[in-house]
This record gives structure tokens, C-alpha cells and sequence, in this order.
């Protein structure tokens, strides 16, 4: 079954600030549609009055990692599409990926080596080569 | 930005220009020597090694063919083939596996690429004793084409 990567969303800002007004409005309508529809992930809403560093929706994932997106001067619907996005990623870290494949077993018959397809005179040792 | 009036807009100075600077050294920062801390020997630089990464895209597919082929080739000649006559037996035997794949069959699948080679070269076989013997006897076995409709 299908088991959401993304843990908890913490959305911190100020609740004067001027460029936090996105924030606010999202709070007030949007947030607890957006909780109601995705009921795996944890919103925190933490205002922490006063002037103190630009609004950010921080987004904590399965393995650890923590992603922070600005949300300063953003409409409540940017807000919403920035959250859904983030509840439909994973953790992995979003780099190029240099192969779409991977295998822990690259190999069944065994790898080639120089003495793959030499007689086998040449590996095995033993009293049984001695002449009698 | 916060919108002034013209008048005071052409007074106020720049202030986010350390990471302007930045956006362009964060590509420059494995390079040799001054390019990977000057921003004007950085910039061309930069613009340079995105215009050959560019241009590479299309060489990368002719060299990783080159190197298939070479792998393959020195792998069939294990097996006392040649190149072209390995491919050349095993298209006719209709086996439709891309230098790729034949590759990685030689590195990791060893014997799996012996009977490969191994139908190459019965397929090489039937197909001299087609155009040399010349009539009476039976067709060979592995020249047979399967059509699929």
C-alpha cells in the first residue's frame, strides 16, 4: 500500500509581517482542507511574533530529509500547489539521476574475469596433475 | 523589489550582488587555477562548459557505440569470432539484441554471449554450405526465418 514519504509540514511565520499575508490567508481557509485531505501528513502552524526571518513552509520527510521552501509574497493558491507538491514527493535528494536503473545482482553466470574463457589448466592446481 | 519613483529608483544601489556572483562561482568551483574564484574568468568559463556539455550530448551516443563495439569484439574474438561476422550471422539468425545489450552480456553473462557466439558461428557455417554447396542438400536448420504477421 501506498505509504506517504512526507511527515510533517511545518509552516513558520510571522503574523505581522507584510510579505507573510499569503501565509495567513492559507492558514485561515486553506489549511485545514489541505489536512483534511492528505490525514497522513502532520501540519504545525507556528507564528512567532515580531520581526524575525522570512516565512518558510518546512517539510520533513520519511528519511530524514528537510526541505524548506520560501513562501514570502505568495498567494494562498501558490501555497496550496507548493503543498501538495511537496506531500507528493519523496525525500530522495533532486539531483540528476545518472542511471534509471540499479541491481544489487548485476551478475547470474558470474562476472568476466581474464580467465574466464582460458582452459582450466591454467587455475586448477593439484596432485592429480603430477604424473604418476 | 519594492517599485519607487523614478526619480529615486536610478539613486538606489545594488545589494543582492553577492549572490548574483554566487549563482555563476557555484559552477565554476571544481575548475583549475583563477577560473574557479574570479567572476569575470569564471563567467566565460561557466558559459563554455555549459556550451560543450550542450554540444557532448550528441557525442556521448556515438562514443558509448564505439565502446560497445569494442567490447564486443574483443569478447566474440575469445570465442574465435570476428566482429562483423558475429553480427552480421547472428541479424540473419534474427536474435535482435542491440550492442548494448550484447555488451553487457560479454561482461556479465559469459556464457550466455558463448552460445551466442556459438549460433553465430553454426549460422556462418549454413550459410557457406548454402552459397558453396549449391542445391541438393537441405537448408540448414538455424538459416530458417521465423515470420511473424
Amino acid at each position: 500500500r501506498y505509504v506517504r514519504q512526507l511527515q510533517r509540514l511545518q509552516l513558520l511565520f510571522s503574523p505581522t509581517a507584510a510579505d507573510a499575508r499569503g501565509a495567513r490567508q492559507f492558514v485561515e481557509e486553506a489549511a485545514q482542507d489541505f489536512a483534511r485531505q492528505h490525514p497522513d501528513v502532520v501540519l504545525y502552524v507556528s507564528p512567532h511574533s515580531g520581526p524575525g526571518p522570512a516565512p518558510v513552509l518546512r517539510a520533513e520527510y520519511l528519511n530524514g530529509t528537510v526541505r524548506d521552501e520560501l513562501i514570502a509574497s505568495k498567494t494562498s493558491e501558490e501555497i496550496v500547489q507548493l503543498a501538495t507538491k511537496l506531500a507528493n514527493q519523496s525525500g530522495l535528494d533532486i539531483i540528476r539521476i545518472r542511471k534509471p536503473f540499479h541491481t544489487d545482482n548485476p551478475s547470474v553466470q558470474g562476472q568476466w574475469h581474464p580467465l574466464t574463457n582460458k582452459p582450466s589448466i591454467l587455475t586448477v592446481q593439484g596432485p592429480r596433475l603430477q604424473p604418476k | 523589489m519594492v517599485v519607487l519613483s523614478a526619480a529615486r529608483w536610478v539613486r538606489s544601489r545594488l545589494s543582492d550582488r553577492f549572490w548574483r556572483v554566487q549563482e555563476v562561482l557555484k559552477y565554476a568551483r571544481h575548475f583549475r587555477g583563477r577560473k574557479n574564484r574570479c567572476y569575470k574568468l569564471a563567467v566565460r568559463s561557466v558559459r563554455r562548459a555549459f556550451v560543450k556539455s550542450t554540444k557532448a550530448r550528441r557525442e556521448k551516443k556515438r562514443f558509448l557505440r564505439a565502446l560497445w563495439i569494442t567490447r564486443i569484439e574483443a569478447a566474440s574474438l575469445e570465442h574465435g569470432l570476428k566482429y562483423p561476422a558475429f553480427i552480421s550471422n547472428l541479424a540473419k539468425s534474427q536474435v535482435e539484441l542491440n550492442r548494448k545489450v550484447l555488451a553487457d552480456l560479454a561482461i556479465y553473462e559469459p556464457k550466455t554471449f558463448k552460445s551466442l557466439a556459438a549460433l553465430a558461428q553454426r549460422r556462418r557455417q549454413e550459410g557457406f554450405l548454402a552459397a558453396l554447396g549449391d542445391g541438393k542438400e537441405p537448408e540448414g536448420i538455424f538459416s530458417r526465418i521465423v515470420h511473424h504477421h
